[in-house]
């Protein structure tokens, strides 16, 4: 409250029962601040519901999306299955042509050209 | 932690608990606003029981505008004072017919025998509220919320939805209305020695 709007500024010679009046102030019985209360209670909403907790998925579908997830998610699922696809065609499809292709490999190259590991590399590890 | 302690907790903070359901808000904000609603009651009607009456109806109200309080909207003390103020004028205009005389006002009832002092003081305090009775309901409303409640001009213009300047015109007639009415007074109750 400012200055200029303090109530005393203006009482003049009624402050003395203005003061009065303030000191006489009427208090509520115990009896009615009870009702009160009860009726505050009685007229609380209920507590609002705490977010509800995410449902607790069952353990093998669990299991499977966390190894999943630590795969590399769907993406990789699905390159997977691509691959995995694609290996069974070759087999189931083409078995003759890959085992030609084998054959020539070896007849060219020898088995350095389909070992990863070249002759020279067996020589630098002494084997 | 309980509401009750937390003194720097505003009533609008409080309210806001109390619509939530938080426990412990509604015993914090009866405890606050069951006085100042009663307090307010009794200025304007004298009456223990009528008081008791507005301000259960006030409190109420506030019970059920307490979900849909928007906070910064009003301060739940201004609201408080405006709907005991208003159930007060309307209880006010239906059983009065005409102003109260200063003459009726009653003796204090149940005075504290043995001290002279207080006894005086308390017939001060009820002789103003005679006076108060005296005066139109506006004035008296005004004057109530200013000089006894110690409410700022802004803060009654709000409550009584008027401009402030027609505040500070209402008070200033009340003031001298009681003057007039409590200056034959001030010898019998001890003003002349003070």
């Amino acid at each position: 409250m400012r200055m200029t709007d303090r109530p005393s500024n203006e009482e003049g010679a009624l402050a003395p029962w203005f003061a009065a009046g303030r000191e006489a102030a009427p208090l509520p019985s115990g009896e009615f601040m009870a009702r009160m209360e009860a009726l505050a209670l009685e007229s609380q909403p209920a507590p609002r519901a705490a977010p509800a907790a995410p449902a607790r998925q069952s353990r093998g579908p669990g299991r499977l999306l966390a190894r999943l997830r630590a795969m590399g998610g769907w993406p990789a699922l699905a390159g997977l299955t691509a691959a995995c696809a694609m290996g069974l065609w070759i087999g189931a499809a083409a078995p003759e042509a890959a085992v030609d292709w084998v054959a020539t490999a070896t007849q060219e190259q020898g088995l350095s050209g389909l070992d990863p590991a070249s002759g020279f590399d067996y020589a630098m590890l002494g084997l | 932690m309980p509401y009750d302690a937390m003194t720097d907790t505003s009533d609008e903070q409080l309210l806001a608990a109390y619509a939530a359901g938080a426990p412990g808000a509604a015993r914090a904000l009866t405890a606050r606003l069951g006085p100042l609603a009663f307090g307010h009651a009794f200025r304007m009607l004298r009456d223990r029981a009528e008081a008791e009456d507005v301000a259960q109806e006030a409190l109420l109200r506030l019970w059920r505008a307490a979900p849909g309080w928007r906070e910064g909207e009003a301060k739940v003390s201004t609201w408080l004072y405006k709907v005991v103020s208003n159930l007060c004028i309307d209880r006010m205009r239906r059983r009065r017919g005409g102003f109260a005389a200063l003459e009726d006002v009653a003796e204090p009832a149940d005075p504290a025998p043995s001290a002279a002092a207080r006894l005086q003081e308390r017939s001060r305090a009820e002789a103003l509220e005679g006076a108060l009775a005296a005066l139109p309901d506006r004035q008296k409303q005004a004057v109530v919320l200013r000089h006894l409640e110690g409410l700022t001009n802004p803060e009654i213009a709000a409550i009584m939805d008027i401009g402030v300047r027609a505040v500070e015109s209402l008070t200033a007639r009340g003031r001298k209305a009681l003057e007039g009415l409590l200056a034959p007074r001030r010898a019998d109750l001890g003003y002349e020695d003070d």
